[in-house]
């Protein structure tokens, strides 16, 4: 049998491109080299809790928004519950040094009012930052359905400003300016790299709502898991895409898996790293220069990522998250090399399936690869005892540093698990653990969905956006490319 | 860098990258017809200039009006110049 489409890679972007091809019509494989699908997204269990690695909240998500439109495409909303977070705040920013503390709540209205009366004769500044927000994001062909479809202003978009430039431009306020910076950890580029437009649209939807999913990624995975049943999609799960091989004309005609497994096809969705697909053809499909760009691309940051349970649940994280900054007038944070200079994400985890609680909590903090770098060559379960000490002594830092920030749950947490640069590495399948990928930054040429090979189309965070929605949005993206803008964004739009 | 210069500059970059013959490349060639890129290489065409001479493309209305290699090399001597006016 010759499938129309294999797509490798079973994360969000991988599955959302599979049932798009299914529900047109193709004979989809589905390859993941994971034993189960989205290792990532759905996180794992530990004493009975789950917890989430990949997927913690998002936007888009409200009645009517992009991602909610799209997991109705899909058939995945009627398995999900979607969860509000605090409108009065959904990201609680704190800053040690200076004690400032800021609520972020949800909607435009109420961030303008908030912004306001924490930082009184700045309303010019704020009013201008939030309506180029909004701008940007009604502009976007898939964030906002009844945007014209332009497909020059991408390369606009990679040019533009940066953030910093444009919060620099804004307002001379170093502590608003860095506020507005630190949901930059969101996407893992610093304010000076990401264009503002790449921030904007990433953070838009955000603004508008925030919603968790009820049970967590693993729910999400699930609903996909029984979408792609119903619409006939093959799993190849456990075994690895090794190569493509390609006809006399140059055409993609099976890839061939880890396990000798060939998968006869007449294209392929490259749902994966850049880089890993270089690995996979030979160098005659592209020319030299793309392989370099390939080659070249720039990765997001990595993270050391905390897992604890807690005595009880943790109060201060229900429908909220906590970022800590050393000083949010500092962009060197950013690129801090310590657990305890770095920013830090802290979320509400370990969610128990009786009630749906959550009894513990996970934090992640930005760290370079080369931190890791020396244990690289060891495989997973036997990187050796200095490793382990490595990682457990990461694990204490995170800790001491969350109890610093959470007094009132000082003593009550209990590392259950702990991720470094490898560990994303291995179960992210990137090459150097990168938390969201390839970076989009200024300058910077992220691949298209279309190559030249014509039977083969990237997708995943790389070609549009990291998170959840860019991962989905991707999958929207490269199969808009294959089977037509205007029916995807047609057939999105009889959703609403 | 005399215009000559650049021009060499400007085809032996675009060769090697995109493994074209240097013998057929002349300023007439249309690079997407007679070298046969597509719309596809425009973007690995700036990254190659902007290396090859050190300087940004931030002008997409001039690089989608490019047809032919001597379109580039007047691109490229045009830019080259500016740089040097200091403008």
């Amino acid at each position: 049998m010759t499938y129309d489409y294999v797509v490798i890679g079973g994360g969000a972007s991988g599955m959302t491109a599979a049932l798009i091809l299914a529900k047109g019509g193709c004979r989809v494989a589905l390859v993941e080299k994971s034993p189960r699908l989205a290792p990532v997204l759905r996180g794992f269990s530990r004493q009975g809790l789950h917890f989430d690695t990949g997927f913690h909240y998002t936007g888009g998500l409200g009645e009517g928004e992009t991602l909610a439109l799209c997991l109705d495409y899909l058939g995945i909303s009627p398995g999900i519950e979607t969860v509000a977070y605090r409108q009065d705040g959904f990201d609680l920013f704190r800053c040690d040094r200076s004690k400032f503390e800021f609520a972020f709540p949800v909607g435009y209205g109420r961030i303008r009012q908030s912004l306001c009366e924490s930082f009184p004769g700045e309303e010019g500044a704020i009013d201008a930052y939030l309506e180029k927000v909004r701008t940007v994001c009604r502009a976007l062909p898939y964030l906002s359905l009844d945007a014209d479809w332009d497909l020059a202003s991408s390369m606009q978009n990679l040019h533009g400003a940066s953030l910093q430039d444009v919060l620099e431009g804004l307002t001379d306020n170093r502590t608003l300016r860095g506020l507005l910076m630190q949901h930059c950890l969101l996407y893992g580029v610093v304010p000076a790299e990401v264009s503002f437009a790449q921030h904007a649209a990433i953070m838009g939807p955000y603004y508008e709502s925030v919603s968790g999913i009820r049970g967590g990624g693993r729910n999400l995975v699930s609903a996909f898991e029984t979408s792609l049943n119903q619409h006939g999609v093959d799993l190849y799960c456990g075994s690895a895409a090794r190569s493509l091989e390609f006809s006399a004309a140059g055409q993609i005609r099976a890839l061939v898996l880890d396990n000798g497994q060939s998968l006869s096809c007449k294209a392929c969705v490259a749902s994966i790293h850049p880089q890993h697909l270089l690995e996979m053809v030979p160098d005659s499909c592209f020319r030299p220069v793309y392989r370099k760009r390939l080659r070249a691309l720039e990765d997001t940051s990595s993270a050391f990522m905390l897992y604890a349970i807690s005595d009880a649940p943790v109060e201060a994280l229900k429908g909220a998250n906590l970022f800590l900054a050393q000083a949010l007038e500092d962009d060197a944070v950013f690129e801090a090399q310590s657990i305890k200079q770095s920013p830090m994400y802290i979320a509400a985890s370990g969610y128990r399936a009786e009630d749906g609680a959550h009894q513990g909590l996970i934090g992640i903090c930005p760290t370079p690869d080369s931190v890791t770098r020396k244990w690289a060559a060891t495989k997973r379960g036997s990187r050796g005892e200095d490793y382990e000490a490595f990682k457990g002594e990461a694990m204490q830092r995170m800790l001491r540093r969350i109890e610093d920030a959470l007094p009132e749950i000082r003593g009550q947490l209990t590392c259950v698990e702990g991720a470094t640069p490898l560990t994303f590495g291995d179960y992210g399948n990137t090459p150097r653990g990168a938390l969201y990928g390839v970076k989009h930054r200024i300058g910077q040429y992220n691949p298209m969905p279309r190559t030249r090979v014509d039977n083969l189309f990237f997708s995943g965070q790389a070609v549009a956006a990291p998170g959840l929605m860019g991962a989905v949005l991707s999958g929207f993206l490269t199969c808009g490319h294959i089977l037509g803008h205007d029916r995807i964004r047609e057939e999105l739009k009889r959703c609403r | 860098m005399t215009d000559q210069e650049i021009i060499e500059l400007v085809n032996s970059s675009l060769a090697e990258e995109f493994e074209l013959e240097l013998a057929d490349m002349t300023a007439e060639t249309t690079i997407y017809d007679d070298l046969g890129l597509d719309s596809l290489d425009t973007v690995d065409m700036v990254i190659v200039l902007e290396g090859a001479f050190s300087f940004k493309i931030r002008e997409e209305e001039a690089i989608r009006e490019i047809r032919t290699l001597g379109d580039i090399h007047a691109f490229v001597i045009g830019k080259k110049r500016q740089l040097e006016a200091g403008l």
